[in-house]
């Protein structure tokens, strides 16, 4: 068996309304479009991410929230409705998955030899969450390629910011080590928006894109300075500047996503290609690649 | 009376899930006996408010006539299923979600097949009404409402109960301290975590046993911030609110530990 390797890792971030604006057969709701900027991002990312024929793609949810440890789904097939707590009148998802199981226990048992809590979930009846399938379907509507789901540990509010960021860093090394060590060529997708801040209510219909813009001014100038230094490949100072964005964005970045994908790609001060960007309910979601195969830094398939 | 018991819970599945483990059994046992003691209160309907229900848009309360299902707990997979049944009083949550307007909340309804139910409204619902004798209102904890505004919510409820001729039983789903073990322990040596967050725990059970709603009122702030209470204690604000800001004391069926953090079973006596 050949070493594994990261190919790529992308920022893919979950707003449901995503999924509604599409309109795919699995989703029951429907629209009449909206947030093209972001589903057209989205379609770049996916014709790349056809052009690196991965094994193995890895998410890393906030809406997975676990309290003890970073866990990993552990059963081989999962399927289910996902209807999202928060916005059920437009997510309500037939979803059916592949979990790569061997490289999900790699990671689960490297994570914890870095000395992380970590868990395998292996309960058949386990919902997933819709974090998880929104930024997997954007990803890969075919839900061809089998998946690893990474649950977010509440590290970053349980304690500091800082302290939980550095069990993520640990958590995306142990993370690099597993696909070494299981011979895959994977996709890391960190499922997260940048400024958080959103409207309190929803617009009639939800896909009214008149009612779209920017909840905060100061929240959307920090995406824009985040997102030159990454377009940039300025990756040592993003992630200096990471626990002030955090704080004053209410970036969601903070539940470790971003440092988790960033530090298993060992923070390439590689230019990200921006797919697009975006608001949802307010919020900022920009699509970027960091694509390891055109960098030289991983082989083609 | 619209509303005729009040009950504090603890929204964490461990005893219902591992029943068998001592510290979390005594927990299900003071569960029993609440339910217990709400049947006797021979109410209409349980009106919950869980704090695991998480809201950000609107605040969102369950009309679907009969919510089933079965779920498992994001955190605690490997203990199992929690199976739910319930019937909602869908006149009640309607005319709360109308009523809400009033008090500067916007409400809406959800009505979905298949709606995540959170575990805390699953555990409350299967302890305290295990025969599944009455019918719920179960609204949300809408994360950017505060003390005030989740006291209306209670004050809504039974304000509403009242005009229809409801008899409630209000129960506030959440956790004292919030302290919990980060790393895997041995279960049957639970305990809290944190000896500041234990002393307020009691601190605050006594005063809900003298019924000193003053000293309530001055300390739960403090007990939030300090003791990190599961979402700033804001089920006993529903609570508070619900019981029209005044109870006469309190039995504590059970004080104890879930992984650290605090839990007790609380009647109030109204």
């Amino acid at each position: 068996m050949s070493q594994g390797e990261i190919i790529a890792g992308l920022l893919a971030p979950h707003p449901p309304h995503l999924v509604f604006g599409e309109n795919p057969q699995q989703n029951e709701p429907r629209s009449k479009g909206g947030w093209e900027q972001l589903r057209w991002a989205y379609e770049r990312a996916r014709a790349n991410l056809e052009a690196m024929k991965p094994d193995v793609l890895l998410v890393h949810s906030p809406h997975w929230i676990t309290q003890q440890g970073h866990h990993f789904l552990g059963v081989e097939h999962l399927s289910g409705k996902s209807v999202d707590p928060i916005f059920p009148n437009i997510f309500r998802y037939d979803f059916e998955l592949e979990v790569d199981v061997e490289l999900a226990e790699a990671c689960c048992e490297q994570a914890a030899d870095m000395g992380l809590t970590s868990k395998m979930m292996r309960n058949p009846n386990f919902r997933v969450d819709y974090g998880t399938i929104t930024t997997l379907h954007m990803m890969r509507p075919q839900w061809d390629i089998p998946v690893v789901g990474i649950s977010a540990n509440n590290s970053p509010y349980f304690l500091s910011t800082e302290e939980g960021l550095e069990e993520m860093d640990v958590l995306g090394k142990a993370t690099r080590k597993a696909i070494e060590a299981t011979g895959r060529r994977a996709v890391l997708l960190a499922s997260n928006t940048l400024c958080h801040y959103h409207f309190s209510k929803e617009p009639i219909p939800p896909e009214d894109m008149s009612q779209e813009h920017p909840e905060n001014f100061e929240g959307y100038l920090w995406d824009m300075r985040m997102i030159e230094l990454l377009r940039e490949g300025k990756i040592q100072e993003v992630f200096r500047l990471l626990p002030q964005f955090i704080d004053e964005a209410f970036a969601e970045v903070k539940s470790g996503a971003f440092t988790w994908m960033f530090s298993a790609m060992d923070y390439p001060e590689l230019p990200g290609e921006l797919h697009g960007y975006g608001t949802v309910i307010g919020t900022g979601n920009a699509v970027m690649e960091w694509n390891l195969i055109k960098a030289g830094l991983a082989k083609a398939a | 009376m619209s509303v005729v018991s009040a009950f504090l819970i603890p929204g964490s599945p461990l005893p219902y899930v591992q029943r068998d483990n001592p510290p979390w059994g005594a927990m299900a046992d003071a569960l029993d006996k609440a339910g217990t003691a709400l049947a006797a209160s021979k109410p209409d309907v349980i009106a919950i408010y869980s704090t695991q229900w998480i809201a950000v848009l609107d605040q969102l309360w369950q009309v679907r006539a009969n919510p089933t299902g079965l779920h498992v707990d994001e955190n605690w997979h490997e203990y199992g299923e929690l199976p739910f049944d319930m019937r909602t009083d869908t006149e009640l949550a309607e005319a709360a979600i109308a009523a809400t307007d009033s008090y500067g909340i916007r409400s809406k309804g959800v009505d979905y097949d298949q709606f995540p139910v959170d575990t805390g409204t699953i555990v409350a619902s299967n302890f305290l009404d295990p025969e599944s004798q009455f019918k719920s209102v179960v609204t949300a904890n809408n994360l950017y409402h505060d003390w005030t505004i989740t006291e209306n919510l209670g004050r809504v409820v039974r304000e509403q109960a009242e005009r229809l001729g409801r008899r409630v039983a209000l129960v506030g789903v959440g956790g004292l301290s919030g302290s919990f073990f980060r790393q895997v322990i041995d279960i049957a040596d639970d305990h809290i975590a944190n000896a500041d967050e234990d002393a307020w725990n009691q601190r605050i059970l006594a005063m809900m046993e003298k019924g000193d709603i003053a000293a309530l009122a001055d300390a739960c702030a403090d007990f939030a911030q300090q003791a990190r209470a599961e979402m700033g204690f804001k089920h006993f604000a529903y609570l508070l609110g619900g019981m029209g800001g005044d109870f006469n004391g309190a039995i504590v069926h059970h004080y104890g530990a879930l992984y650290g953090t605090g839990g007790a079973v609380v009647e109030f006596q109204l």
